[in-house]
């Protein structure tokens, strides 16, 4: 175990200090701009701790997506389409969001209450009444 | 207990749950008069309008999403069908469409979904301008909700009615009053969809930016240039919108015109430092290295999250 070890440390630290030679020597290329959503977010810093969390949130909304019955085809193009500010509120509150829909689960009390709201033309339930 | 005196309690318990009802009713009604609204003179609105490019797609089940998706996409040229959507938009474990994922789906069509401001102004302002303009409504009350997305396609303003495609019902005709208490349970969310170069004419800078800016993050900046080019032609004076301009035609190689951008956000305010630190680094890429050094040491000097950075692009352009 230790004769291992001896091999594999100066392999390792010579492996790290070649892999992190280009970041210390190399000049960061100058195409390298600040983006415009980063400079539009420059409120809220981003660090790169943020970065990471809103990959995971993607990676979140993917799976939460699924188990709600989402073809797992559909998923990763669904969640490419959202800004990391939409992913951020379907990570967090998928559960609270309204989905347009257009069905009540309706009670018979709920019923009465709806049917005389909807003649007051205060709710839209009923197709029949104007 | 005698049986009278409960036969008495049971009345009056009776009567006072009619009178609770009745009062709850009259609670409900007294805070939902019809929208106040202004002249159309005074909004700069024709009074009547009715979009007939609007085609209309009726909703199956729980499909008002894709629907409503459909009808804006067609009006705006896009051929897509009702089926196609379902499965980018529809979520069945919730049996409906969210908001987030309405706005996604138009963006996979090279639109942009603008949210404009909920009032019932803006949203005569779009009609009348031809954008149809997506709603949401609250059909049923805040404790049994009942979402539902529509497409109002029009308005008469001498008959208070908006005209909307909604549900299984093409231009059906809804009172303001009642388009307004359900409209208003949503928090009055309401988008149009737009190709990239065309803009809301209600909106604002602000939103229009971050509409545009969510559409680049999928899209990418060859298909959101001509939305930045719209947007500093129509706030020619607002500096982070040539900033976007500038970051867009960069990435698409163009770094003579993203420099002259990146200096009339510095120009329109010279306080941007992001700007000036783009700036450096363009022309520092251009091999303009004296003016480069100027941005930058522009950019250095405010403190700020910039700083660090353009004290670096300056170490590296002297070293």
């Amino acid at each position: 175990m230790k004769k291992l070890t001896r091999v594999l440390s100066p392999l390792l630290i010579l492996f790290l200090t070649v892999a992190s030679l280009p970041v210390a020597a190399a000049p960061q290329p100058a195409s390298s701009l600040i983006s415009t959503q980063d400079a539009l977010q420059a409120d809220q810093r981003r660090s790169d701790r943020e970065r990471i969390n809103e990959l995971l949130a993607r990676q979140d909304v993917q799976e939460q997506l699924q188990a709600q019955g989402v073809d797992p085809a559909d998923v990763e193009a669904r969640v490419a389409a959202l800004s990391d500010e939409e992913v951020r509120q379907m990570a967090e509150h998928l559960d609270e969001l309204p989905a347009g829909a257009s069905v009540v689960g309706a009670l018979v009390f709920i019923f009465v209450v709806l049917l005389v709201t909807d003649i007051l033309g205060l709710t839209n339930v009923f197709p029949f009444t104007r | 207990m005698p049986s009278n005196l409960n036969h008495l309690l049971q009345q009056n318990a009776r009567l006072a749950g009619v009178l609770l009802f009745i009062l709850a009713l009259g609670l409900i009604s007294g805070c939902a008069s019809g929208p106040r609204l202004a002249s159309p003179a005074e909004m700069g609105v024709t009074e009547q309008v009715k979009l007939d490019h609007v085609p209309f797609h009726g909703q199956r089940d729980y499909q008002c999403g894709p629907a409503s998706l459909a009808m804006a996409l067609n009006a705006s040229g896009v051929d897509v069908d009702v089926d196609t959507l379902i499965p980018q938009v529809y979520l069945p474990g919730r049996e409906g469409s969210l908001q987030p994922e309405m706005l996604a789906t138009l963006r996979r069509y090279e639109r942009i979904g603008f949210v404009i401001d909920g009032r019932f102004e803006t949203l005569f302002q779009e009609l009348d301008a031809g954008h149809p303009v997506v709603v949401m409504q609250n059909l049923s009350l805040p404790a049994w909700p009942m979402w539902h997305y529509a497409v109002a396609i029009g308005y008469d303003l001498e008959d208070e009615v908006m005209i909307v495609h909604s549900g299984m019902e093409p231009a059906r005709l809804e009172s303001f009053k009642r388009f307004d208490s359900t409209w208003a349970r949503s928090g009055y969310w309401a988008f149009v969809a737009l190709p990239p170069g065309e803009l809301p004419v209600s909106i604002g800078p602000s939103r229009a930016m971050d509409a545009i800016a969510a559409f680049e993050h999928a899209q990418g900046t060859e298909a959101s240039l001509p939305a930045w080019q719209a947007t500093v032609s129509r706030w020619p004076q607002h500096a982070m919108a040539w900033f976007a301009l500038g970051n867009a035609q960069h990435a698409n190689g163009d770094a003579t015109a993203a420099a002259e951008s990146f200096e009339k956000a510095t120009d329109e305010d010279p306080t941007l430092t992001v700007a000036w630190l783009n700036l450096g680094l363009t022309l520092e890429g251009l091999g303009e290295i004296q003016r480069a050094r100027q941005a930058l040491q522009q950019a250095a000097s405010a403190s700020g999250q910039w700083q660090e950075t353009a004290r670096q692009a300056l170490i590296r352009l002297d070293g």
